[in-house]
């Protein structure tokens, strides 16, 4: 039976008033034992309004996960994908159309990237709008979602190379997000669940100024043994983040599985 | 926000509010004094973070486009400022924005859109050339209205540009910034003009057809691949609007103007009808010095001119990406050469005359044009390609006629096919035989083919003259024995006549020969006609009888008909299976 440690860290940064970031991280207790489940979402729009996208996003995943997360499962256990998927993209579409609505009757138009990740025993299923990313961490670093940016889009294509693509001045223009996109299209990534991986979850402001190899030293699984170690080194990542004159918003969320005994 | 019903400066009536925009609202108002609508554009202070700054960038702004006059643009007519609202009194556009024509109806019809591009460039060029440049940054559907009267006026002019310049280290989504050019989003030099093309050319995109370039796959693609109807001159001005870098697109809206203006003769179609005025003019220019000094040039040049053309037309004609039209024509042009090698060019143009359509047949048309082929056949160097060809349009006439359901009767379609078969032969007698049955031709065939069409001629002539349950009479000359019968196959019951011992063996033959064709050339609309009287093992058995009887008949030719009715049972069987199938 796995077990799982979890922590969440967010920070508005330097240069902002407002922390457009929101995150959700829960255990549910089921009759397969824990699974766990977390959303990222990282608000834009002028003013105060990115936060409105991303804490409404937040909401109706949270919302969703309270009600729904008992029947996401099969028989064994694992992801019902099928289930899943639809109600995720249920969601995504109404919540983009009433951002959408809200966003048109204010005179603003705000959006919000998200990130949500289903982890159960056996598996995980991700959903992925926009340019926050899950990784998996274990021997190594990998990231698991695929960002929706012009510039990733360009990489893809071969335009770009990835190093050019870290300077591209357009690095943060997204292909989609909810609320400003006239229709969303969400990836979707699935995978197992292994003992002893740590998931992470981070906005983009958390990983522009850290390297792959400061990640790993922080994060990887032999390093983090408990929620407390977790927690304090997240924000030690976030710290030099900001000393590097990061100017978004930061945030990172991490998921240790571990076997229990 | 204005109260509805208020009255603004003394002047306007506020009737009711019709947009909103990103900072602002509209209203329709009521100028009461000269009996006039305007809209009223209120910039909203409440949604602004520095109202102070934004309204001195307002003013300096609204001074400006309070000078500019053009019949695409909205005019300013009043700036009224009080301490917390900045109101903008314009001219009240009738219609709606191109978005929602675009949301209801999808792609528009290419001749608008046309239009349309010539009159927002018009009105960019306008902008452009005002001093300083105004720059409009936010070309988009939404921003243009269409009128009731067809025409556009451009529109959201109102807000200062300093909303426009949005902050893009801030993460963005691809549809809130419109159809930011690249050098928008920063770090590739200024926007200038060159911007407002690029938005222009993903708008005109965007509206040609329906496909929005900010949703997957976020690319401005050849707009033909959407739909090859539209014009490629169109496709090329979008593709050169929309280049990534700046210095590579039309570089002023005068230049993009005189293509918009000239579309149709960047069009392939165009240039190719261009090339045919050329070709016809150059052609009478070689006559003209083919009579001047055609003994002292040798003919060798003029047919290397001519497979030279022929060669560029035919691979004009051969390219599957060209749309059915105008690989017609490049193929019919190249037949058209005269060129005494057109082999390919005559079969890719049967290939495609048979290949398009649903029921793989020919239409009238195309059965017009194969016609027009007849006349350059003569000239065609090698007598077994020329047997070849004949031979393949006589079978794909013969189709023609026996296939569709309309037409079903092949025996038409034998009579119609009888002279290309005749020219066939003909060529094939003067051909290498072994050569040319390597190529799929068919002495047999023709035969029998060319038999039916005999047949025809008969029935023809006979209309008026039968009746149905005649019996056959001795005395009768053998052409009118020969037209009772055939009727009579067509009830059905002909079988007793070859077992009758008292029928002369000439007329079994004829029986044979003719009734062969008949069940082979029974259609279905035939068959039904039949009723009860039809199956298929009865024809299966009919072709039994005839073949047992022919094979006791030592006449000459009654072996040949043997050939023949063989055959056509086999050929039955087998297209009785495809149709079970």
């Amino acid at each position: 039976m796995l077990k799982f440690a979890v922590s969440g860290n967010t920070d508005v940064g330097i240069k902002k008033e407002t922390n457009q970031d929101s995150l959700l991280l829960r255990k549910y207790s089921t009759c397969f034992g824990e699974v766990v489940f977390a959303v990222l979402c990282d608000g834009m729009g002028g003013l105060a309004k990115g936060e409105v996208a991303s804490a409404s996003l937040i909401n109706a995943f949270r919302n969703w996960a309270d009600e729904n997360i008992m029947t996401s499962f099969t028989k064994d256990g694992g992801i019902n994908y099928e289930e899943v998927q639809m109600k995720w993209m249920t969601l995504i579409t109404s919540m983009n159309a009433k951002i959408k609505a809200y966003g048109r009757q204010n005179g603003v138009s705000l959006g919000t990237t998200v990130t949500a990740i289903l982890i159960s025993q056996k598996d995980y299923y991700i959903v992925n709008v926009g340019d926050t990313r899950a990784y998996i961490i274990s021997d190594a670093l990998y990231v698991l979602t695929e960002d929706q940016t012009l510039v990733e889009k360009e990489v893809r294509e071969g335009k770009l190379t990835p190093e050019q693509a870290e300077k591209d001045p357009r690095r943060s223009v997204l292909l989609q997000c909810v609320g400003a996109s006239e229709n969303v299209y969400p990836d979707f990534f699935y995978g197992e669940t292994m003992p002893d991986t740590v998931f992470m979850l981070c906005s983009d402001g958390f990983r522009h100024e850290v390297t792959a190899e400061e990640i790993f030293g922080a994060f990887n699984p032999s390093v983090l043994c408990d929620e407390q170690t977790m927690y304090s080194n997240a924000t030690c990542l976030i710290e030099a983040n900001k000393t590097r004159q990061e100017r978004d918003n930061i945030t990172v969320a991490l998921i240790r599985s571990y076997q229990e005994g | 926000m204005l109260k509805i019903g208020s009255l603004i400066d003394g002047k306007y009536r506020v009737l009711s509010e019709i947009g909103h925009g990103g900072m602002s609202v509209v209203y329709m108002a009521i100028n009461e004094k000269a009996n006039k609508t305007w809209a009223i554009k209120e910039v909203r202070k409440d949604g602004i973070k520095d109202f102070e700054v934004v309204r001195q960038g307002l003013i300096v702004e609204t001074e400006m486009l309070k000078r500019l006059s053009h019949p695409n643009l909205p005019s300013i007519v009043d700036v009224i400022e009080s301490d917390d609202t900045f109101l903008i009194v314009m001219d009240y556009i009738e219609g709606n924005p191109l978005s929602q024509s675009l949301e209801e109806f999808g792609a528009q019809p290419q001749d608008y859109v046309i239009d349309w591009a010539k009159q927002l460039c018009d009105v960019l060029e306008y902008l452009h050339t005002r001093t300083p440049a105004i720059i409009y940054r936010d070309m988009k559907p939404a921003n243009i209205m269409l009128k009731p009267d067809g025409n556009i006026t451009l529109i959201d002019f109102g807000t200062a540009r300093e909303f426009k310049e949005k902050n893009l280290a801030d993460t963005t989504c691809l549809g809130t910034v419109g159809y930011a050019a690249p050098e928008q989003f920063g770090g590739m030099g200024q926007t200038d003009a060159r911007t407002d093309i690029y938005c222009l050319g993903a708008t005109l995109y965007h509206l040609v057809t329906g496909c929005n370039p900010c949703e997957p796959p976020y690319e401005i693609l050849p707009i033909r691949s959407i739909n090859p109807q539209l014009s490629s001159g169109l496709e090329r001005i979008i593709i050169k609007c929309t280049q990534r870098n700046p210095d590579d697109r039309y570089q002023s809206c005068a230049e993009l103007m005189y293509a918009l203006d000239h579309y149709e003769e960047i069009d392939d179609k165009y240039r190719r009808e261009q090339k045919k005025k050329l070709r016809i003019f150059l052609s009478s220019v070689i006559m003209m010095f083919a009579a001047l000094i055609g003994a002292f040039i040798s003919i060798g040049v003029n047919n290397k001119q001519i497979e030279k053309k022929y060669k560029e037309l035919l691979s004009n004609g051969v390219r599957l990406s060209e749309s059915y039209e105008y690989r017609e024509e490049n193929l019919i042009s190249a037949i058209e050469t005269n060129y005494n090698e057109a082999y390919d060019a005559i079969d890719n143009l049967l290939e495609l005359y048979i290949g398009t359509g649903s029921d793989n047949l020919l239409s009238p048309q195309e059965f017009n044009n194969i016609k027009i082929i007849d006349s350059y056949i003569p000239s065609l160097k090698s007598n077994e390609e020329k047997a070849r060809i004949c031979y393949k349009i006589a079978c794909n006439i013969f189709q023609y006629y026996s296939n569709d359901g309309k037409e079903s009767n092949s025996i038409i379609g034998s009579d119609k096919a009888r002279q290309w078969f005749k020219n066939s032969k003909d060529y094939a007698a003067k051909s290498n035989m072994s050569l040319l049955e390597e190529k799929g031709y068919s002495q047999k065939n023709i035969d029998i083919l060319m038999n039916l069409g005999d047949f025809s001629e008969i029935l023809e002539n006979s209309k008026g003259l039968q009746e149905e349950n005649e019996r056959l009479d001795g005395e009768k000359n053998d052409k009118q024995n020969t037209i009772d019968t055939c009727w009579k196959y067509l009830s059905g019951g002909f079988l007793d006549d070859i077992k009758n011992p008292n029928v002369q063996p000439l007329y079994k033959r004829m029986i044979c020969k003719y009734g062969s064709f008949m069940l082979y050339s029974n259609t279905v609309s035939m068959q039904k006609s039949l009723g009860e009287n039809y199956s298929y093992e009865k024809v299966i058995m009919a072709y039994n009888e005839m073949i047992n009887y022919l094979k006791s008949d030592d006449n000459e030719q009654a072996k040949n008909i043997l050939e023949s009715v063989k055959i056509l049972k086999e050929q039955f069987e087998y297209a009785n299976r495809e149709s079970d199938a």
